[in-house]
C-alpha cells in the first residue's frame, strides 16, 4: 500500500484532534492527571518493537525467540489496556469528571490509532 | 500428528493461526492490566472522598494479587515441551518431574491469591457487615484474582498453539 501525501496530511489532522481532545481535558477542569494517557500510548508500541529486534521469530531450533517476542506482546497488551482503564480509575475515585475521563478516552484512542497506522503505512517498505 | 489426537472434537482451524496467536497474547496483557488496575481502582477509591466509611486498602487486600501474579509468573515461564514425559530425550535426568513440581508449585499459587481474596472479602467486609459501596473493594479483590487467572489461562492456550504453528509451518 503506497503512502501518499493525503495519508500522512489526514493522519496528522487525526493525531492533531487527539491531542486537542485530551488537552481539553485536562485545562477545562484544570487537572492535569489525563495527560498520562498521552504517554501511555506513546509507550504502548515501544516494549514490542524492542522485542522485535531482540528476537527472530522465523528460528524454529532455539524456541525461546518466541517468548521474547510474546513477552514484547504482553507488555502492548498491558498498556494498551492501561490507557482505557486509567481515566475511568481517575473519575471513579472524583478526582476528574467523567466528561473528561470520557473526552481523554477518546482523544487517546485517536493518538494510538494514528501511531498503529503511521507504522502500517510505512514498515512494510523496509521489510526487504 | 493426526493419530497422536486425544479428544474426540478437533481443534477448529483459526485457532492454529499466528494472527489468533498473538492476538490471544495480546489479550492475556490485556487482562493482566485489567486485574491490577480493578484492584488500584479500589486502593484510589478507598482514599477518595467518595469513601465515607473507616475501611481502608492496605498491604494485606494486595497479598492475594502479589500471589495470583507469582503464580502466572511461574507457570508461562516453564518450556512447555519439557512437560510431556514420553517426549525421549527429556525424560531421562527426570526434567520433566521437575518441571511438574515448579508448575505445581505456579498453579498452588494462583489457587492460593484467589482464596486470599475470597478470605479478604469475607474476613474484612462481610463478617463487619460493611453496606454496598465500601465491600466494592472486597469484590474488586476477588474479580482482579479471577482476571490474573483468566489471563494466564489465556497466555497458556495461546502458548500452546505455538507448538502447532510452528509445525505446519516446517513441513
Amino acid at each position: 500500500m503506497t503512502a501518499g501525501l493525503k495519508t500522512i496530511i489526514s493522519l496528522s489532522f487525526v493525531l492533531a484532534i487527539g491531542f486537542l481532545l485530551v488537552i481539553l481535558s485536562c485545562a477545562l477542569f484544570h487537572q492535569y492527571l489525563p495527560l498520562l494517557v498521552v504517554a501511555t500510548y506513546v509507550l504502548a508500541p515501544l516494549p514490542n518493537w524492542i522485542c522485535g529486534r531482540c528476537a527472530n521469530p522465523d528460528d524454529f531450533v532455539e524456541s525461546s525467540g518466541n517468548a521474547v517476542v510474546d513477552f514484547g506482546r504482553f507488555c502492548t497488551g498491558f498498556l494498551v489496556l492501561m490507557g482505557i482503564a486509567l481515566p475511568v480509575l481517575l473519575a471513579h475515585s472524583a478526582i476528574i469528571r467523567w466528561d473528561a475521563c470520557v473526552m481523554s478516552i477518546i482523544g487517546g484512542g485517536l493518538i494510538y490509532g494514528t501511531i498503529i497506522a503511521f507504522s502500517m503505512f510505512f514498515e512494510e517498505e523496509q521489510e526487504f | 500428528m493426526a493419530e497422536e489426537r486425544l479428544w474426540k472434537f478437533r481443534k477448529p482451524e483459526w485457532m492454529n493461526s499466528a494472527t489468533a496467536r498473538s492476538a490471544g497474547v495480546y489479550g492475556a496483557g490485556a487482562l493482566f492490566s485489567l486485574a491490577f488496575f480493578t484492584l488500584l481502582d479500589a486502593a484510589v477509591w478507598s482514599h477518595s472522598s467518595r469513601n465515607g466509611s473507616d475501611i481502608h486498602i492496605a498491604f494485606i487486600d494486595w497479598l492475594p494479587l502479589i500471589f495470583s501474579s507469582l503464580g502466572m509468573l511461574i507457570i508461562n515461564s516453564i518450556e512447555k515441551t519439557r512437560l510431556a514425559a514420553d517426549s525421549f530425550s527429556y525424560s531421562g535426568s527426570g526434567v520433566a518431574w521437575k518441571a511438574r513440581v515448579v508448575l505445581f508449585l505456579g498453579f498452588a499459587s494462583l489457587a492460593g491469591g484467589m482464596a486470599g481474596g475470597v478470605t479478604v472479602l469475607v474476613l474484612k467486609y462481610v463478617v463487619p457487615g460493611a453496606p454496598w459501596p465500601t465491600i466494592y473493594m472486597g469484590i474488586s479483590n476477588v474479580v482482579g484474582n479471577g482476571l490474573v487467572m483468566l489471563s494466564s489461562v489465556v497466555l497458556w492456550i495461546s502458548q500452546n498453539m505455538e507448538d502447532e504453528y510452528s509445525y505446519n509451518l516446517a513441513l
